[in-house]
């Protein structure tokens, strides 16, 4: 095993703690721990099934895991604290608050297609921050113009390119101002030369200082852009180290090697 | 309230042998449905316009006309004309001939559900176009409109309860006799309904089975 | 075709025509909000209740229209329930009409894409915001075809209410049929005036669904 134990450091802003997931018989997730600390881009790479989207959906209990925790700032994601077994679920009410904090972006956007990309932004500052009208439109316009799509408020999805809804998606989750931001696969389910505009925008935010969660595909912005990169494979999580020791020389481990080397035949990396 | 089993047990038998003939108007009606409505679909396909026109008109009539006014025209109208058809077959056909608009559409929605590629591929393999449908199209029309070609069974179950209006002795209309003599309509019509819901519920699970049994891959 | 016989019947067609009016529009108002409460129940409740919802929604659609009216109508009675010829009519309609418009409510809940549903629990918003904001504007566009189309199946069953007395259409022109020995005109007149409700019925359906659906088109 290769695996960095990370130390649990005081400044951790996600630690992940012997975390498991089962969909019935088929194990997702097993014993996964992990700290991201905080201004940290940590991508996660691996073989379709690894289970890389599942742990990131653990992070926002998405997926409701089931042994093991999950802590934002030192407290517990979505179950109640304590031993008691079987774990009970926060209110529904907590939980909300705690999502308020993990910004999600998603493979397929997800945006609400009966609203305007000013809508959409706005829609949570509104009913869950609670902001007046023109003060959500005010933030909102902020955020769409941190994804460069001030131009495109008042356009519906179904009247913007992938990359712009994926964008827009963005601004959806910035806006509310998320400790975190968890990204999976966003740049999948674009056309190649819509990837850059998304990856563009993301490179932005973690030089602001962004804390970021991205599974992902594109090897280039894991080298380039991470400060960590998570192998899993088949559940498992297999390597945590920086790009350089995973891209810049011959991996010791048998799996990141033959991973690595599916994509270096298709010059990705 | 006193609601007596008593009077179901004693009467169940009536009922059952009146469930006959609900059955022979659904099904029956069903058959006539079918081969009519293959024909509609196909006339309202075709380029001639005449035709397509033609069936465009039947269709939308006989949807937007109820049932039970057909029913009712059907039997005014028969002797009108010279037609002295007994009363069980005017509703059969009545019964058929409406519900013949809806299979047609049924038919017709199937076949634009299949993807256009696959009669591009086959006329870029040089298959005639009748081998194209007798072969690949109308095999394909059917498995994909059997939920719904099972419904519209189901639903002539349910309407055959209309030909009681013409005095057809069936089911509903039995029920309507046994409650005049016997003045419990509330057991009655539950047992009636209760032998509605059983044939339904078998058509429905039979169908789900052969939906199954049809489906591809 | 005699049509004098229209004029000296005249008063009673059209009185006619508006109990028809009355049951559809009635009972097809009380099935929508018995249809979504039920639908609504549905989507949150546990086990049990939803086995009681499922049969409730298998035993009316598997049974006749006609039955369930004389049940209520005929039965009612012997519940304690007595009800006049319309408020039996539009009361089984409501019954009746409720599963149905049930079903078409929970495919309309399940046709919004589930992420989109995530993405909205991402950012904290309530279920009954996701239902008022998210769902409901946006299942509009696939329910409005078959809500239009069981309204107007509802139309043609108000004819079935003539069995148990109702006043309405059908049994107007029955009457007028029976006492004046003329069958012919009066009913195909009948089809034809059911047959245009439908088609002004599609239409306004028609219309609705393109007002519905305008924000998907790309301009």
């Amino acid at each position: 095993m290769t695996t960095q134990t990370p130390s649990a450091t005081a400044e951790a802003l996600i630690s992940v703690r012997n975390m498991s997931k089962s969909f019935k018989d088929f194990e997702a997730l097993r014993d996964i721990t992990l700290d991201v600390n905080r201004s940290e881009v940590v991508c996660l790479i691996g073989p379709s099934g690894s289970g890389k989207s599942t742990l990131l959906r653990c992070l926002n209990f998405l997926e409701a895991y089931d042994t093991g925790e999950v802590r934002l700032e030192g407290e517990l994601i979505g179950w109640q604290e304590g031993t008691a077994q079987p774990r009970r679920r926060v209110a529904a009410g907590t939980l909300r608050r705690q999502r308020q904090h993990i910004g999600m972006v998603f493979q397929q956007f997800n945006l609400w297609p009966h609203l305007t990309a000013l809508e959409n932004v706005a829609e949570a500052l509104i009913q869950v921050k609670g902001l007046g009208k023109k003060a959500a439109q005010e933030a909102a316009m902020a955020a769409l113009a941190k994804v460069h799509l001030s131009d495109k408020a008042q356009n519906h999805p179904a009247n913007l390119s992938g990359g712009q809804q994926q964008r827009v998606a963005i601004a959806r989750a910035i806006a509310m101002e998320p400790r975190v931001m968890l990204f999976d696969e966003p740049t999948s389910a674009l056309d190649p030369e819509l990837v850059g505009e998304v990856l563009t925008v993301m490179k932005e935010m973690a030089a602001e200082g962004m804390t970021m969660v991205v599974v992902t595909h594109e090897m280039g912005f894991a080298a380039h852009v991470a400060d960590r990169v998570a192998f899993l494979d088949k559940g498992r999580l297999v390597t945590l180290a920086p790009p350089a020791d995973i891209f810049g020389r011959e991996p010791d481990d048998p799996r990141v090697r033959s991973f690595l080397q599916t994509y270096r035949e298709r010059n990705v990396v | 309230m006193d609601f007596s089993f008593d009077v179901i047990a004693h009467n169940l038998p009536y009922l059952l042998a009146a469930a006959r003939w609900t059955l022979l108007i659904s099904v029956a009606g069903m058959a006539i449905s079918m081969v009519l409505g293959v024909l509609l679909c196909a006339a309202r396909l075709t380029p001639n316009l005449a035709l397509s026109a033609f069936a465009r008109f039947y269709i939308s009539f006989f949807r937007g006309v109820p049932l039970l006014v057909q029913l009712l025209m059907f039997f005014y109208m028969l002797p009108y004309v010279g037609l002295d058809l007994p009363a069980i077959a005017a509703a059969i056909l009545a019964t058929g001939m409406c519900s013949a608009a809806y299979t047609a559409e049924i038919l017709r929605g199937a076949l634009q559900a299949i993807p256009k590629g696959q009669a591009e591929a086959a006329e870029a393999l040089g298959i005639p176009s009748l081998a194209l449908w007798r072969r690949i199209l109308v095999p394909q029309a059917i498995r994909l409109g059997l939920p719904s070609l099972v419904n519209e069974l189901i639903l002539l179950v349910k309407v055959s309860s209309l030909a009681s209006v013409v005095g057809i002795g069936e089911l509903t209309r039995v029920s309507q006799n046994i409650t005049g003599e016997t003045y419990r309509p509330l057991e009655i019509y539950v047992a009636a309904a209760a032998i509605y819901f059983v044939i339904n519920f078998v058509l429905s699970r039979f169908g789900r089975l052969a939906e199954k049994r049809l489906q591809i891959g | 075709m005699e049509l004098d016989l229209f004029v000296r019947y005249g008063p009673d067609l059209l009185r006619g025509f508006g109990v028809t009016i009355l049951c559809w529009i009635a009972g097809s108002l009380g099935g929508l909000v018995l249809g979504f409460a039920i639908a609504c129940l549905y989507r949150w409740s546990i086990r049990p209740v939803r086995w009681v919802i499922e049969g409730y929604v298998e035993l009316i659609r598997g049974t006749p229209f006609m039955i369930q009216l004389f049940i209520l109508y005929y039965g009612g009675p012997y519940m304690g329930l007595v009800l006049t010829p319309v408020q039996a009519g539009i009361i089984s309609f409501v019954v009746y009409g409720s599963p149905y418009f049930a079903e078409i409510f929970r495919s309309g809940f399940n046709a919004v894409p589930k992420g989109q549903i995530e993405a909205a629990r991402c950012v904290g918003l309530s279920e009954a915001r996701i239902m008022r904001r998210i769902i409901l504007p946006q299942m509009l566009v696939p329910i409005t075809a078959p809500l239009t189309n069981f309204i107007i199946i509802l139309s043609k069953e108000t004819a079935i209410l003539s069995v148990v007395t109702v006043p309405e259409l059908l049994y107007e022109t029955q009457t007028m049929a029976a006492e004046t020995f003329t069958y012919i005109e009066p009913f195909l007149v009948l089809s034809l005036f059911y047959w245009l409700m439908v088609i002004v019925t599609s239409w306004l359906g028609g219309r609705v669904e393109a007002r519905v659906t305008r924000h998907l088109k790309r301009t």
